[in-house]
């Protein structure tokens, strides 16, 4: 609960588009219950012989029901896209925050994908949950008094019964969806990695011919989901029919009690309390949202509202210094304290303008490398300097305005190849984009395209093949104002004549950029043949040694 | 909108399975809507009594009417929705099924057009949106019909003029739905595409949020967000302001029903005529009557996400139809020799041949090197042999049968594949192994594990062999990736043994332990190697007999002897 409450917090800036719009839905509700029962009153005051002066309510509670109606579902969808926008938001920038600590860089993409599911299962949490209970809220004690004067026990009998159909039992599929929900969210994933294993491994499985026992595979995660499923859809079957249940009994109760005396103030209850009993006959299914949300609230703010990661800004930063000359110095750094030391006394200079390369097998520390330099983690001990200013004193955002990276996790966005390229450097004008395009050898494949520039770069990528991203995100790395281009693998995943292609292409880069001459810094796990380097290490053991160039 | 026309048809063709159930629930809809005719006669009885109208039931009798309907009710909501969950589970199974048969059937060729994360999305997240359109819109489609038909017949019954009321406002929802603005339909699609237009660029810019961090854009892309959300807010309410107007043709349609009829019974009843317990019967079943078009129109937005997931669906590669059965061609199980003649093959036109005209020789035993630059036509030649693709012309053959008479099966018990990057399924090592041959014994895969030189790794793993790997899993090098791979082919023990530049992402250390163990792997079996030339001569320098051609844009441009 906790959780949700922080959530809430969150929307305090549009706490008056939210209280409006439940004003609306509460008064919305009422003119709904009140038109039920007027007409049972005009209908009982007819039938008695009495004044039927409630008719001209009738005309006018049935406009005003169908207007409110309508202005509810106005001003509660308004405020809750206000909402949502604000969470999606906040969700990004506390995103944003870790992700500069490292921590976000290293979740996989699907692992997101569940965590912007999350923010979504918190689309409800005003529209399908806050306001039905507001609601029923409102309608308890107008039926309290409104049977009271049947019997005070009818009274307190019939509002028992509301009390346990519209809030007892939707607190019991609460608990349901927060124990099994944990169950099918589980039993999803392996379903997913079942069916991704069969896909991406689809060579093995038609050279193996393993046809069968992958779709066996599936099926038995699937058959795991569905039961999971069907305990949450069955248990809310019963809540629901438990809810019914409450309300039927009130009727006979009430019934029973009016079939003794009937009056005006008897069948006007029954109307009430059959309207009533209508209006929370969803909340069954609000309390098994109210679960759902409440898990993904404590998913989402431990993804986005904990503490950065253990980077400290200083407080006074210097500021960048002239020269981009990249030099490690007796460099230890650990992932963790019980793990081997990654570097253990790395001592390697760059001098600003070479061209080198890293070369070592997975798991010597390459990577690592390039996130000391970005300062994305920091050294136990020695230095990584810039311009022979420690990085550690510089801020973290002049540091990445001068350092670039480029690795197999860059992403494309699904946007314009403008838009993707102006993250580079958003004052870019056409002609510095196209040069950009041109450097990295996309230029003419740009050009062809019906829209040029603003062709649509698909989801991830898609759209174009491997090579292309790939050049088009290096094409946004030079539009940036960075001197230090770092290459983390770039051609991983890509075909060996792709790759070639790509490393030619940086050997016939322009290293004069904006602030001098560019240093390139290849990171790989051998060499092609085809790059053109001024110095070449390799990594060992925590050290660099110098192989031939 | 013909493009949605098909995806409805595709829609409705894959529903024919699953009509039985619908009809049921909809059978056992119109008995919950029967049951509440029952139950407002009940109430009106009761209240008519009470009133003074001497009745033909007792007052006792018709509460416990009302009450055991009110079970029968409850009973009819747990079931419907047990067989929705049936129905829809039903429907996604089958539809799963179909569609990564389809995929599996299509084979390694749909990974050269299709993303494999884009193609599990579609087998696993837009099957899993088809739930709401089998369980929900299905039948609430037609109950929204047969329903407020079933009261309104009910009411003709005992006041025709009530009835025809009832039916008229009932008409207004559909002329009304018509009516505003473009029809509700248009509108609610239109917010729904808004809304997923939102929540794919969302999910975009969250996925690149290192990329964004990286270039220092996170505040000014923050901002973005805000200012895409408000203006998507602006549009939608827009939309919305219409889309509304349909649902409130629905609220105007029962106030004025509720209206009309109180008044209509007010006036009669004051005037002494009419019968006080049909007035109530009626008025009870307003809410009955449009409760099912209420259900109809909140579930109008499954039908929308499942037209947009029918067209995904669709798009995908249909499962293979059933293969006329096919003799079993029996090719030696030893020794197997290999013959291209004339070989073509275009994977896309726009590129040219892959393989244009290729020919040559593999006796049985022999180990051929396919030499020559990336694009050459080595892996097309090695993925011919694997069965992964079709030749366009020309005759493959092992031991002198034809590749295409032989069934698939037939032929992977014949090969065993070594590639570049071999796929590790998120399960234990052992069972990644035992794949290759899921009868063999525990003792036939730790020989395979020692042949391939796995076991010094083993060792140092917490589980051993049973040390899970793949996604989440525990991560392997290239290099042991690459030997969990050549112990599935010393385990499959096959006659022909196809490498496909098995070292081409190892560093040179890794290349040569991995050379030697592919050599230990070549013996006595026939061997067909695409790989650089430096790899070539690694692997013919332990003295084997070596055969070697060199293919260049498709073509053979020489064969010799011994490399």
């Amino acid at each position: 609960m906790k959780d949700l409450a922080r959530i809430l917090g969150l929307w305090r800036g549009r706490a008056a588009w939210l209280v409006l719009g439940a004003a609306i839905s509460l008064a919305s509700l009422a003119a709904g219950v009140a038109l039920a029962t007027v007409s049972g009153t005009v209908v009982a005051a007819a039938l008695l012989g009495g004044a039927v002066s409630a008719s001209l309510w009738l005309r006018v509670l049935g406009p005003v029901r169908v207007a409110l109606r309508y202005a509810e579902r106005l001003a509660t969808h308004d405020a809750t896209f206000r909402a949502l926008a604000d969470l999606r938001v906040w969700f990004f920038r506390g995103l944003a925050a870790r992700a500069a600590g490292g921590l976000g860089a290293r979740r996989s993409g699907d692992v997101l994908a569940r965590l912007v599911g999350d923010v979504e299962a918190l689309d409800g949490l005003y529209l399908r949950i806050l306001l039905p209970v507001a609601g029923a809220v409102l309608l308890l004690p107008v039926l309290l008094v409104a049977l009271w004067p049947l019997g005070a026990d009818l009274a307190i009998g019939v509002a028992l019964l509301f009390v346990a159909g519209a809030f007892l039992m939707p607190a019991w599929a609460r608990r349901l969806a927060q124990g099994g929900g944990t169950r099918v969210a589980e039993a999803g994933s392996a379903l997913r990695v079942a069916a991704l294993d069969a896909v991406s491994g689809i060579r093995e499985v038609r050279a193996f011919g393993l046809e069968g026992r992958m779709l066996a595979a599936v099926q038995a995660r699937e058959a795991a989901l569905f039961s999971a499923q069907q305990r949450q859809s069955g248990g809310l079957a019963w809540a629901g029919a438990a809810s019914l249940l409450c309300g039927q009994a009130a009727l006979v109760f009430l019934l029973w009690r009016v079939s003794a005396v009937a009056g005006v103030v008897g069948i006007t209850a029954l109307f009430l309390a059959s309207a009533a009993f209508e209006a929370v006959s969803g909340l069954s299914r609000a309390g098994w949202l109210a679960g759902q949300a409440q898990a993904a609230a404590a998913r989402v703010i431990g993804a986005a509202a904990a503490p950065p990661g253990e980077i400290v800004q200083q407080a006074a930063a210097m500021s960048l210094p002239p020269s981009s000359a990249l030099r490690f110095q007796g460099v230890r750094f650990r992932w963790q304290d019980d793990r081997p030391w990654v570097f253990d006394g790395l001592t390697l200079d760059v001098p600003q303008g070479s061209r080198v390369a890293l070369l070592g097998p997975s798991g010597s520390g390459k990577s690592t490398l390039a996130a000391l330099a970005l300062r994305i983690v920091s050294p136990a001990s020695g230095c990584v300097t810039l311009g022979g200013v420690d990085v550690a004193q510089l801020a973290a955002a002049d540091l990445r305005t001068r350092i670039g990276m480029l690795n197999q996790t860059t992403h494309l966005f699904s946007d314009t190849i403008r838009a993707n390229l102006l993250l580079g450097d958003p004052r870019a004008d056409a002609a510095r984009l196209w040069a950009a395009l041109d450097a990295a050898r996309v230029g003419d494949m740009v050009r062809a395209l019906p829209d040029g520039l603003d062709a649509w770069v698909g989801e991830a990528g898609a759209g174009f093949s491997g090579g292309e991203g790939r050049r088009l995100a290096l094409a946004r790395a030079l539009l940036s104002p960075a001197t230090i281009l770092i290459l983390d693998e770039p051609c991983a995943g890509l075909d060996a004549e792709t790759e070639r292609g790509f490393l030619s292409t940086l050997n016939d880069l322009d290293t004069t950029g904006a602030g001098g001459a560019r240093t390139i810094i290849l990171i790989a796990h051998r060499l092609t043949g085809v790059e053109r380097l001024d110095r070449v290490w390799r990594l060992s053991g925590g050290h660099a040694v110098a192989a031939a160039a | 909108m013909s493009e949605r026309k098909q995806s409805a048809d595709w829609l409705r063709g894959k529903a024919a399975p699953s009509m039985v159930l619908v009809r049921r629930m909809t059978a056992l809809g119109l008995l919950g809507t029967g049951a509440a005719i029952g139950q407002a006669f009940c109430v009106a009885g009761v209240l008519d009594s009470a009133l003074g109208h001497p009745s033909r039931w007792s007052t006792a009798a018709l509460l416990a009417g009302f009450a055991l309907l009110a079970v029968f009710r409850a009973a009819c909501g747990v079931l419907g929705d047990r067989m929705g969950f049936a129905a829809g589970a039903a429907a996604r199974r089958r539809l799963r099924t179909e569609a990564l048969g389809g995929l599996l059937a299509a084979g390694p060729a749909l990974l050269r057009e299709r993303h494999s994360g884009e193609l599990v999305a579609t087998v696993i997240d837009r099957i899993e949106a088809l739930e709401g359109f089998f369980t929900r819109w299905l039948p609430a489609a037609r109950l929204a019909l047969l329903a407020p038909a079933l009261v309104t017949v009910s009411v003709l019954l005992v006041d025709p003029v009530g009835g025809l009321m009832l039916a008229g406002a009932g008409l207004l929802v559909p002329a009304g739905m018509a009516a505003a603005g473009m029809g509700a339909a248009a509108a609610s699609r239109q917010q729904f595409a808004a809304m997923a237009r939102l929540q794919a660029r969302f999910l975009d810019r969250i996925r690149g949020i290192g990329t964004i961090v990286l270039h220092g854009g996170a505040e000014a892309e923050a901002r973005g967000l805000g200012l895409a959300a408000d203006e998507l807010r602006r549009r939608t309410m827009r939309v919305l302001r219409v889309a509304f107007l349909s649902s409130t043709v629905l609220d105007l349609a029962m106030a004025l029903a509720l209206v009309t009829l109180t008044l209509r019974f007010a006036a009669r009843l004051a005037s002494g005529q009419g019968d006080p317990g049909v007035a109530l019967f009626v008025l009870l079943l307003v809410p009955e009557f449009f409760a099912p078009l209420r259900v109809f129109s909140a579930s109008y937005q499954d039908r929308i996400q499942a037209l947009g997931a029918a067209e995904a669906l669709s798009a995908l590669p249909a499962p293979a139809p059933d293969e006329p059965p096919r003799e079993v061609r029996n090719v030696a199980a030893r020794g197997v020799a290999v013959a291209f003649e004339d070989v073509r093959l275009t994977w896309d036109a726009a590129r040219g041949p892959a393989l244009d005209g290729v020919s040559f020789r593999v006796k049985a035993g022999e180990t051929l090197v396919l030499a020559g630059p990336s694009g050459a036509g080595k892996s097309s030649v090695i993925e011919i042999l694997l069965g992964f693709v079709q030749p366009g012309g020309g005759r493959v053959t092992l031991n002198g049968a034809d590749l295409a008479s032989l069934v698939p099966r037939a032929l992977s018990r014949l090969t065993a594949w070594v590639g570049q990057t071999p796929m590790l399924f998120a399960t234990s090592i052992r069972e990644n192994i035992r794949l290759a041959r899921p009868e063999a014994t525990d003792a036939e895969v730790a020989d395979a594990v020692r042949l391939a030189r796995l076991d010094g790794f083993l060792a140092s793993l917490p589980d051993g062999l049973d040390t899970a790997i793949g996604e989440a899993g525990f991560g392997l090098s290239g290099g042991q990736a690459q030997r969990v791979a050549i112990a599935r082919a010393f385990l499959k023990d096959a006659p022909l043994l196809l490498l496909d530049e098995p070292t081409a992402h190892l560093d040179p250390a890794t290349e040569s332990e991995v050379m030697d163990s592919l050599r230990r792997l070549a013996i006595g079996r026939t061997v067909i190697l695409a790989s650089h030339s430096a790899a070539a001569h690694a692997f013919a320098g332990n003295g084997f007999a070596v055969r070697r051609v060199d293919l260049r844009d498709g073509q053979v441009v020489n064969a010799r002897g011994v490399a």
